[in-house]
């Protein structure tokens, strides 16, 4: 049998606590432990980012990730990005431009979104649009064919500038 | 009623054709949204299906035991313990295979346990002996005398086929200036639903069937799902929960669900399967490869003279959509631009290849790739330019295709000359042509491509309509149910704007249901782009009904009359100065307690003026025609190979928009799939195996890679439409793959007639025709 | 295998002694081993040694005009580290190339050199600044020490020196000289979402107009990243006039011996391997 691994860590802005099998992925804990079902499995492999959440600070593909490695950490997922009862500046972008259609790549996309805004703010340089769409390169998405995607993150960076 | 509110005045207001956002965007921005794949289902077991992974075999025996004793299985099922239970378009296929299995996804056993990895492990418990056959993995060796049988009842491997003839072909061709033949041949793609594949299903005490599934057509679902589980398709109940995607892959019965239902009737627990990405890109129904060989005519003044068509349609191991969809190719071979001789045959060959369903663009994408090049090539054996030959070939509105098609509102010209205006594409196209003539490594291309496509439905069944119910409560929130499935391309959001729109009542009181056939009006399905054209007319006449029911009982409390009453912001008003009269909850209380009460709750039933074709493939089969032209701009690595697509230009005749918002994320989105039709997607098939089931080397587009997109929309208003939309969704995804074909041509002189046009294939030909080398 | 024990160390020596006995798997990142033991290519061994909480093998160092990199730096940190953008920029340059943003911030350089696939993207470079990788052991009571060229530490598809109780602690090579100039190309339409079908990296010091200390390195089209060591003699010390390039492209053919594949065909990646030698060369000495 293999040993369960007693982890703690904090899940967006809450300390938690579970038990995770050594070879599961943070995107199992996630959804099986916690119920937090926003990140998504689509490939498994790295290849498509709809299971990115956010660890310390830095994006990564939950797939790949060793749940293990938690502990100690910070984990956001899509379910930390707003307050109860509002939008996020990003997501209120992708919805305001028609960002979403199926939507079941949106929480990695969205994920990542919030990522890029925030290595740029304060670099003081431009962002642009080629910028914001290499960004994303990890984000696969079927249905929008990613150019609202980029409309709303500009939109964001520019309302952010300003 | 307050004296203040009788003085206020609500002027009028259009939702129409602005960018209204999506009902249910804000809940999939936070990650609340529940799909199929995030369900869980109280004492839900886990399924997965053992898959052949063979071609073509006898199945010697099949062991379970092992598989039967691991701890946390409940129920193994193989195909011996399962009458034969045929279902598909020709009741060629079964849930669980006996005897032998004809291509790799054949399904062979299926496990319901505990969890997800139990089940996983059963499956690699259980033991097939198989004896290997010979295979036939190409329809033309699949033709061949000797050649393998896939299925007994079809010695000589022939499936569907289909004939049209209109005109006498061989006179015009005797008769043309030119003739050319070229052979095309078109891959298989798969559709890439960011959700793979799942269903749960669970059985009631009564036997009666509930079933959560990704499925495009619920109601019809219910028919053909019924003969997989030998069970009345009335004892089904469809639920359609929100879906990662679906561009058309869930139109067909396919194994996986009745194996989960078969799964959960012997485990008498609802039962949850889902496909891993590798068995989604390996499973799911791919679109219709084709072999094409066309002969077309053309005189010297560029008029079309003929068309004659071969397809040869790889139909694989089982029939699915895909060898059908010869019917809509079809319609744009005699259909599009007017040429008065056309000959199309079509023959689908049993192969034991994978089989494919129906995706985006059913036939169109196939046969518009076609058309699209070889206008382009009939353009340069005449003389002429890619546009002025487009337009000396355009109908006009009200003429009829030789198969019968009505094309009452025919934007096509214009269509044309947008595009054209909007691109500077002459100056450009003959600019790039002349600087094939130096040397240089990057060239650039531009190209143009055009389709038709319907787009008021397509009547391939008994009826192709669409019910709705709407209902408004006593504080005038609306509930409208539709027939009609929400897959992610927003028909909840265009619904609610017609409700807005005719009730006058704001977005976030207008609630859409639209996904189990328990509650809802028949409709036949999210496919064809029928959706807006045939749900949205039938919402819209529902909702005058229930707008007129409103008005009389405001104008019997009041000395205006209904027709000279409007509903604005949750008001009855005045329509000529937009004075309030009452508030709209407050008359709909009082029409609920009156003393002859009435509930304002409305049905309709609405059905499209099309006809289905006859036997030979004659009628209107669409209530409206659209057309698309597409420009591409591209720029090409000579020594690469690559093509980066700088600017796609939309130009579509859409009748009216609706919401912008979701129109344009249509077409952008459906632009993405065909730049990945045209420069990098192919299921790599070798000897009926899939060599590349995952996303690493399957090539869908990415962000870095989109080009800008320009759309222009040309709004004429189609009579039938709701309120003058016609469907649109199809043709972005139809239309912009030939036009990149023909900009790579007018970069490099080099024509392709195989997509994908990826980097390996560009620099190979490029080389072959040993180009002028680089500076 | 089924995983018995979890160990998460907290320096070297601890982690060098858990791998004694070479009967663990070590974890940092994730982003090979998952899909690796997932499809089953791979398989856990008994113990898994957990090495993303050892402070000693991060961080970028210039000590003496010598760089320090620990195994676990991330692609990530590599690409926004300001002191490499100002003097290695051929690594910055694979890096940026590398994948995603997400497995970027994952990725660590010991994971990739380790998993010694033929295309890796960060072998490129640090073959062109002659790199050396540092292994650690536990022999006796210490922790051992041994540094090999990354020029050899390549055995084969997947395969290196490293045994299999050791652990990669760092890369280090020599600051560049002033006069050195460096590319690294990566084929493909997507610029890094992808595994490529071939990549290459050239660079040289560059004076009066020749090339010294050539370096060719080719990722992709061997059974390992490879050193195109006969078409970096034929250049040496010479004029990089378009003659010699050319010359060059076909030695450089010549060295490789690319396969058929799911991705591209060995005629593709002969293609490729001209056309880049003849960019990457040419840029390098600046025509």
């Amino acid at each position: 049998m293999s040993p369960a691994i007693d982890i703690a860590f904090n899940l967006n802005g809450r300390t938690v606590q579970t038990r995770v099998a050594p070879a599961m992925t943070t995107l199992e804990m996630l959804r099986e432990n916690f119920g937090l079902t926003g990140a998504k499995l689509a490939c498994g492999e790295g290849e498509c980012g709809a299971c990115t959440v956010r660890i310390d600070g830095r994006t990564i593909n939950s797939c790949l990730m060793f749940a293990a490695d938690c502990d100690g950490r910070e984990v956001q997922t899509i379910e930390g990005l707003a307050s109860v009862g509002s939008l996020e500046v990003v997501q209120q972008a992708f919805v305001d431009f028609g960002a979403i259609q199926c939507g079941y790549c949106m929480p990695g996309m969205i994920m990542q979104a919030r990522y890029i805004v925030d290595r740029h703010a304060g670099s003081g340089g431009e962002l642009t649009r080629d910028d914001i769409a290499r960004g994303l390169e990890g984000n696969v998405c079927r249905c929008s064919g990613y150019t609202k995607v980029v409309d709303a993150v500009a939109a964001v960076v520019l309302g952010e500038a300003g | 009623m307050s004296v203040q509110e009788l003085n206020t005045v609500f002027a009028k207001e259009t939702f129409i054709g602005k960018r209204v956002t999506k009902p249910d965007a804000p809940d999939k921005a936070t990650g609340r949204t529940v799909y199929i794949n995030d369900m869980v289902v109280p004492r839900m077991l886990y399924g997965k299906i053992l898959h052949s992974g063979r071609t073509h075999a006898k199945i010697v025996s099949v062991d379970t035991s092992a598989a039967r004793a691991l701890p946390g299985v409940h129920v193994v099922l193989t195909g011996e313990d399962i009458p034969e239970l045929r279902f598909g378009p020709t009741r060629d296929n079964v849930p669980l295979k006996a005897g032998k299995v004809r291509c790799i996804r054949d399904e062979i056993a299926a496990v319901a346990a505990e969890t997800e990895a139990i089940a996983e492990h059963a499956i690699e418990l259980i033991k097939v002996e198989y004896e290997d056959l010979p295979a036939v993995f190409s329809p033309s060796e699949a033709l061949r005398e000797g050649a393998p049988v896939v299925h007994d009842d079809h010695p000589n491997n022939l499936s569907l086929h289909y004939e049209f003839s209109h005109g006498d072909v061989e006179a015009a061709e005797r008769d043309s200036d030119i003739v050319v033949e070229h052979r095309f041949e078109v891959p298989y793609v798969t559709h890439c639903c960011m959700g793979p594949g799942c269903v749960i299903a669970d059985f009631d005490t009564a036997g009666r069937l509930t079933i959560w599934s990704q499925t495009q057509y619920p109601y019809n679902f219910r028919m053909d799902l019924a003969p997989a589980l030998g069970i009345h398709p009335g004892d089904i109940r469809v639920i359609q929960p929100p879906v990662g995607g679906a561009f058309g892959s869930k139109l067909d019965v396919y194994p996986f669900e009745p194996v989960c239902a078969l799964l959960s009737r012997a485990a008498g627990r609802p039962v949850k399967l889902t496909f891993s990405r590798e068995e989604e890109f390996i499973n799911s129904p791919t679109r219709q490869p084709v072999e094409f060989r066309i002969r077309s005519g053309v005189n010297m003044d560029g008029a079309l003279t003929f068309r004659r068509v071969d397809a040869l349609l790889n139909n694989g191991a089982y029939t699915s959509w895909g060898p059908t969809t010869p019917v809509i190719q079809m319609r744009t071979f005699t259909g599009h631009f007017r040429v008065p001789a056309v000959e199309y045959h079509a023959q689908a060959v049993y192969t034991n290849s994978v089989y494919a369903g129906s995706f985006r663009g059913y036939g169109n994408v196939q046969a518009t790739f076609v058309t699209a090049s070889v206008m382009d090539m009939l353009a340069e054996e005449v003389g002429m330019d890619p546009i002025a030959f487009r337009l000396r070939n355009a109908q006009s509105s009200g003429e009829v295709t030789p198969q019968g098609s009505v094309l009452d509102d025919c934007r096509l010209a214009e269509c044309i000359e947008t595009a054209a205006e909007k691109t500077d594409f002459l100056r450009k196209h003959a600019e790039y042509a002349q600087a094939r003539t130096r040397p240089g490594r990057i060239r650039r291309g531009i190209g143009i491509a055009t389709s038709i496509h319907n787009a008021g439905g397509a009547k391939i069944h008994k009826s192709d309509g669409c019910g709705t119910i709407l209902k408004l409560d006593d504080y005038a929130r609306a509930t409208l149910i539709t027939g009609a499935s929400e897959i992610g391309q927003g028909i909840d959001a265009v619904l609610t704007q017609i409700v807005m729109e005719e009730l006058g009542i704001p977005k976030e009181d207008v609630t859409i249901v639209n996904n189990d056939t328990a509650l809802g009006p028949w409709d036949v399905g999210v496919h064809a782009s029928r959706t807006t054209f045939i749900a949205g007319n039938s919402a819209l006449r529902a909702a005058k009904a229930a707008r007129q029911q409103i008005l009389n009982a405001a104008a019997k409390q009041s000395n205006v009359s209904a027709s000279e009453m409007d509903l604005r912001a949750g008001h009855v008003v005045q329509a000529d100065n937009g004075v309030a009269i009452v508030r709209l909850d407050r008359l709909l209380r009082q029409m609920h307690f009156a003393e002859e009460p009435e509930l304002v709750m409305v049905s309709d039933y609405y059905e499209p003026n099309s006809v289905p074709e006859d036997r030979n493939h004659f009628g209107n089969l669409s209530a409206a025609w659209a057309h698309a032209a597409y420009v591409a701009e591209v720029e090409v690595d000579t020594e690469t190979g690559e093509v980066r697509v700088l600017k796609m230009t939309a130009v579509q005749d859409v009748g009216r928009v609706i919401n912008r918002l979701g129109i344009e994320g249509q077409i952008e989105g459906g632009i993405s799939v065909s730049l990945g039709y045209a420069l990098s997607e192919q299921l790599k098939m070798r000897e009926g195996r899939v060599m590349n089931p995952s996303f690493r080397d399957y090539k869908v587009f990415t962000a870095p890679e989109t080009p800008e997109i320009e759309i222009h929309f040309i709004e004429s208003d189609c009579s039938e439409g709701p309120m003058g939309a016609k469907g649109i969704a199809e043709l972005p995804a139809i239309v912009p793959a030939p036009a990149v074909a023909n900009a790579v041509y007018n970069a490099t002189g080099i024509r392709f007639f195989a997509p994908p046009l990826t980097p390996e294939k560009v620099a190979r030909a490029i080389h072959e025709a040993g180009q002028p080398a680089a500076d | 295998m089924v995983i018995e024990y979890y160990a998460v160390p907290g320096s070297v020596a601890e982690a060098a002694r858990l791998l004694c006995g070479g009967r663990a798997t070590i974890v940092a990142g994730g982003t090979d081993l998952t899909p690796q033991t997932r499809s089953g290519a791979k398989t856990f061994a008994g113990t898994l040694v957990n090495i993303q909480r050892i402070p000693e093998m991060h961080g970028i160092a210039c000590d003496g005009g010598r760089f320090r990199i620990g195994g676990l730096t991330t692609v990530t940190d590599i690409l926004e580290n300001a002191t490499l953008a100002a003097d290695v920029p051929v690594l910055v340059s694979a890096a940026d190339h590398f994948a995603s943003s997400q497995i970027r911030n994952a990725a660590t350089l010991a994971g990739n050199l380790c998993n010694a696939s033929p295309a890796g993207d960060m072998c490129i470079p640090l073959l062109l600044l002659d790199a050396e990788v540092e292994l650690a052991s536990w022999v006796g009571d210490e922790v051992t020490l041994r540094r090999l060229a990354l020029a050899e530490f390549f055995t084969g598809p997947g395969k290196t020196q490293m045994r299999s109780d050791e652990l990669l602690t760092a890369v280090e090579f020599d600051r560049p000289a002033d006069e050195f100039r460096a590319i690294y190309l990566k084929s493909g339409p997507r610029p890094a979402l992808e595994i490529s079908t071939v990549s290459l990296g050239a660079a040289a010091n560059v004076s009066g107009g020749s090339a010294h200390g050539t370096r060719i390195a080719i990722g992709a089209a061997a059974p390992t990243p490879l050193r195109a060591r006969a078409t970096e003699k034929l250049v040496e010390g010479r004029r990089l006039d378009a003659a010699l390039i050319e010359q060059a492209a076909r030695a450089a053919v010549d060295e490789v011996s690319p396969i058929d594949d799911v991705r591209a065909s060995a005629w593709y990646r002969q293609h490729l391997t001209a056309v880049y030698t003849r960019r990457a060369l040419n840029h390098v000495a600046g025509n």
